[in-house]
């Protein structure tokens, strides 16, 4: 029987095929569990809303648009200085967030005329900022409110802004998973096709399903940008309203976070035609063969090869550096989604950690086939996790970390488990080459950490060494290594700098050298 | 040369000072021994503030939802409480309390939770757990009403409107701290220790600071200890005191009414001055006198307070936003240091701000021009800095007004609720002598710094 049954939830039979674990030769679709059902009461998921999926996943990353939320102040503050979503536009999206704040008055009487006056004083507030997203709440959606037609009303008045609507209240949905799926839909009908970008290259893209956590989204612009392709719009990190209202013209959608974001690139391949190239930044293997693909779509292998060449020879010698020390690590992978499978195996072939435990907070059935199919047998897989579980299976795993959020990592903690933040990440962007050595850094810092290992000791009854002034992480991890027979001497720790995205931002590229004529 | 109390003209909201009352609710909820509350609405509701206390304590709390989605929203969803509160005695064997808060979703869809307490109450507390002891309280904090401060001071009385019970006299004080860190709690009771005075302290979050033991199984759960017994006892009180008149004043007030225990309201005993004054309220209270002691610690921080205040403190124009009670607090503190609040920022819609006499008498007597902005937000902050030249030397509030400081290269130090953009400050007190001391020293310490970073007079701490 591959279902894998918690103690602590024996007395919830409903979550009797939520976790399965991974046995030797098992048939996968014999043992997928369940996902993307509505929560338990009172389990303590780690859900969010589906509000939250919509605005603070994927509405807010854009960074010139005043994000304003139609409800009661509580779900604007929450979503608002919670991620990491940085941008060029310095950081406009996470410094300022919108609240029309709805009061009881407005409950009994409706609210839509307040909402009007709420969008002119944001804009008179920011004046050079045109654009808007408008999100609807648990409240205003009960209320039924029509905030689409106050938002055009706005329009009509102001003929130099353009306003986004985005109806997804939090109980739309078991999860995010469900505000996701909403966003992608109304801004494909709403937006994609109302402006008309200028093309400037033979090859152009829309780079979607990434939020430019700590710099991801910039780290790979460029290397798509030094092909030669350009990024047209990206859905959403870093991204701007305009260019993603022309995603119409891109030739083909480059897509990394499938659960977010396939919705928008299946209908844009319905509508327009435009092609879906699931890629993945994650890894030296994924990435190359990610860019490779890419290239291999418009004739680019050549320019590809010389960027992975290049990076792999920079980086490798660090994350090699690394891997060795990492080797036979337990981790749990307990990220909200596409990480499941984004890192399932490839921390495993390129870091040499083992993998006892997926779970996924908001994903889909299809999520945990790609996660259980990559990751390593014996793994325990999870859906919709609660509370006592993760703390079941951390005693249980003895995982030496886990790759989670800030919250449950906090429960880790006190289990002297170390842990990662897999969705803002600690020291990041872990996406691109550099990213990954410096995800590699994070995971090694952690486990080798001095303080770590005097947590577990006991003063009252543990043998303390009185000799000892101090320990180095190396002092720690390279007790069983021969230096001079295992580290080829070009091996490192990482060298590049604490902010390696930044300095990216004011780069030149060498502009396609073939006519723009040719041009689709 | 006056004061100005207005409130704000926009309609809407631009970077809140507050979130909305469910939070409130949950933060009174988990400073109760054993109590795990059920929000009702959205597991955003939940999620999020459960995110926001991780970030602020760098630790976890549990709280539970109903988790409402689309179906329940449209047919109703109390059957998902009565889920929700089987689920949690089923798995949670030491729970004892229950607090049912509910949220905007389920208050416009009019689900019934005081109708589903009553059915839980009569049906599965007594066929599947009558061997145990659970309370059930039912708590109303529309998101759509009131702010967090609101939903804290209604959390705690639909607590003690449920549990206190009349019994023999206990001798005790109920002290209510309001809103208060850890740190506070324990300068709060070493100056009830210094007086000897017993009291029964809601809530006792001390254990919020939860140790990381060599023995997982020894790691404790950070989660308050005011037991459900204090909390049936606080009837039974010589007295209440409540330091903040918005975050406890509620509860105070309905334990004076039903039980006729007197009771005191304020002042939040932050600064020399209102520190006195609690002392004062405990010397009436319980007859104790003030010891030796507690003029010996005073005089301590006289003398620190002495190093600071004219020749560093005199005249700097200071901004602070966060909790009313707070930022009257630390507004009145700041007069005693020789300073000059000219903006006051109180985050939410109580029409009640307006007859506060402390700010009656900032009206009556500042002599430079002040303002105090009601219903306000962070923009009202940072529009004057940007667009109207108010000119800045420090701010004090909360981390969700970083970038005000970081982008206006105006110091800031961080006090109130959420801190989270600064390490361990939930385990330093604001109230108290020992408050009076952090407070001053760290304001004056960030003015050191920015000092240094802008080569503005750094010299002259060369002899200090």
């Amino acid at each position: 029987m591959p279902y894998h049954k918690f103690k602590c939830s024996e007395c919830i039979p409903e979550r009797e095929k939520h976790a399965v674990t991974k046995g030797p030769g098992e048939d996968l679709t014999s043992c997928l569990p369940l996902g993307y059902l509505n929560t338990i009461p009172g389990t303590i998921s780690e859900r969010g809303c589906a509000y939250c999926g919509a605005k603070h996943v994927i509405g807010a990353p854009m960074k010139d648009v005043i994000h304003m939320s139609h409800g009661p102040v509580g779900c604007t503050y929450d979503t608002w200085q919670t991620k990491r979503y940085i941008s060029d536009n310095d950081n406009f999206q996470l410094k300022y967030t919108y609240a029309t704040d709805v009061k009881e008055k407005h409950i009994i009487f409706g609210a839509e005329k307040m909402l009007k006056q709420n969008i002119i004083e944001a804009f008179q507030a920011f004046p050079y900022i045109k654009r808007m997203s408008l999100y609807q709440t648990c409240a205003t959606a009960l209320i039924g409110d029509d905030i689409g037609a106050v938002a055009q009303e706005v329009m009509e008045e102001m003929p130099d802004v353009d306003i986004f609507v985005c109806n997804s209240p939090g109980f739309a949905g078991p999860s995010q998973s469900g505000g996701h799926h909403k966003i992608n839909l109304a801004w494909l009908d709403q937006k994609v096709g109302t402006f008309e970008p200028e093309i400037t290259s033979k090859y152009v893209i829309n780079y979607v399903g990434d939020y430019n956590i700590q710099g991801d989204t910039e780290v790979m612009v460029d290397y798509f940008k030094r092909m030669g392709i350009q990024v047209l719009s990206c859905f959403t990190g870093n991204g701007s309203y305009d260019s993603l209202r022309g995603m119409h013209r891109g030739h083909l959608n480059v897509l990394e976070c499938a659960r977010s974001s396939e919705y928008i690139c299946n209908e844009l391949r319905v509508r327009y035609g435009i092609p879906r190239l699931d890629i993945e930044g994650f890894g030296f293997k994924p990435l190359s063969e990610s860019l490779m693909k890419v290239a291999m779509f418009f004739g680019l292998e050549k320019e590809a090869q010389a960027i992975i060449d290049e990076e792999i020879a920079r980086w490798k010698p660090e994350l090699d550096w690394y891997a060795k020390r990492l080797q036979g690590k337990k981790v749990c992978l307990w990220p909200g989604g596409s990480k499941l499978w984004h890192w399932a195996n490839v921390i495993h072939e390129e870091m040499g950690v083992e993998v006892v435990s997926v779970y996924t907070k908001f994903g889909h059935q299809g999520d945990m086939e790609k996660g259980i199919a990559r990751c390593q047998e014996g793994a325990l897989a999870i859906d919709d996790p609660n509370e006592l579980e993760g703390i079941e299976a951390m005693k249980t795993l003895k995982p030496d970390i886990i790759f989670t959020g800030v919250r449950p990592g906090e429960v880790a903690k006190k289990l002297r488990v170390q842990y990662l933040n897999a969705h803002a990440y600690h020291n990041g962007p872990y996406k691109g080459f550099e990213g990954w050595v410096r995800f590699a850094r994070d995971i090694y810092n952690a486990l080798y950490s001095p303080i770590h290992q005097l947590s577990g000791l006991d003063i009252s009854k543990d043998e303390i060494p009185t000799e000892v002034g101090f320990l180095t992480r190396q002092m720690i991890s390279d007790v069983n290594i021969n230096k001079e027979e295992t580290t080829p001497i070009e091996e490192r720790p990482y060298t590049g700098d604490y902010d390696c995205v930044t300095k990216l931002r004011g780069k030149t590229y060498p502009r396609s050298s073939e006519p723009l004529s040719d041009a689709v | 040369m006056s004061c100005e109390i207005k409130e704000k003209e926009r309609a809407g909201i631009i970077n809140p000072i507050f979130t909305c009352q469910p939070a409130g609710a949950q933060y009174a909820s988990i400073g109760i021994k054993d109590c795990l509350a059920v929000v009702h609405g959205g597991q955003g509701c939940v999620m999020f503030v459960r995110l926001l206390f991780a970030q602020h304590f760098k630790d976890n709390f549990d709280i539970a939802s109903s988790s409402v989605h689309e179906d329940g929203a449209v047919f109703g969803a109390v059957h998902r409480v009565e889920e929700a509160v089987d689920v949690v005695l089923m798995r949670y064997p030491h729970v004892k309390v229950i607090p049912i808060i509910t949220t905007c979703s389920t208050e416009v869809i009019g689900d019934d939770v005081d109708g589903v307490i009553r059915k839980l109450n009569q049906g599965l507390l007594k066929e599947k757990y009558a061997d145990r002891e659970v309370y059930l309280i039912p708590v109303h904090t529309p998101s759509f009403k009131g702010s967090q401060v609101t939903g804290y001071d209604v959390a705690l009385e639909a607590f003690v409107q449920t549990l206190a019970k009349k019994d023999k006299p206990n001798g005790k004080l109920n002290l209510i701290t309001g809103w208060v860190n850890p740190g506070d709690v324990t300068a709060l009771k070493h100056l009830l220790s210094e007086m000897q005075v017993e009291a029964t302290v809601l809530f006792e979050i001390e254990s919020f600071d939860s140790p990381l033991m060599p023995d997982p199984d020894h790691s404790a759960v950070s989660h308050g200890s005011t037991t459900v017994e204090e909390l049936i006892d606080t009837a039974n009180a010589l007295g209440t005191i409540a330091l903040n008149k918005y975050e406890g004043g509620k509860a105070a007030h309905y334990l004076e009414k039903e039980f006729d225990i007197p009771t005191i309201i304020g002042p939040t005993p932050i600064g020399i001055r209102n520190t006195d004054t609690f002392l004062q309220n405990l010397k009436k209270m319980t007859g104790k006198p003030i010891p030796q002691s507690l003029v010996r610690e005073r005089g301590i921080a006289i003398d620190a307070l002495t190093d600071l205040v004219h020749m560093f403190f005199a005249d700097k124009r200071v901004a602070i936003y966060g909790h009313p009670d707070l930022v009257i607090g630390l507004a009145e503190f700041c007069l005693d240091l020789e300073m000059k609040p000219v903006l006051l920022l109180l985050g939410d819609d109580n029409v009640t701000y307006q007859e506060d006499p402390r700010l009656k008498a900032f009206q009556e007597n500042v002599d430079f021009e002040m303002q105090v902005i009601c219903n306000s937000d962070l923009w009202e902050l940072e529009d004057r800095i940007k667009n109207q030249g108010l000119e800045l030397d420090l701010i004090l509030g909360h981390s969700k007004g970083r970038f005000i400081a970081i982008d206006n290269n105006i110091p800031m130090v961080r006090v109130g609720f959420p801190t989270y953009d600064r390490a361990g400050l939930y385990r330093h007190p604001v109230v108290g002598y020992a408050g009076a001391i952090w407070l001053a020293e760290e304001m004056a310490n960030t003015l050191f710094t920015d000092m240094e970073y802008k080569k503005n007079k750094e010299w002259i701490l060369n002899v200090w």
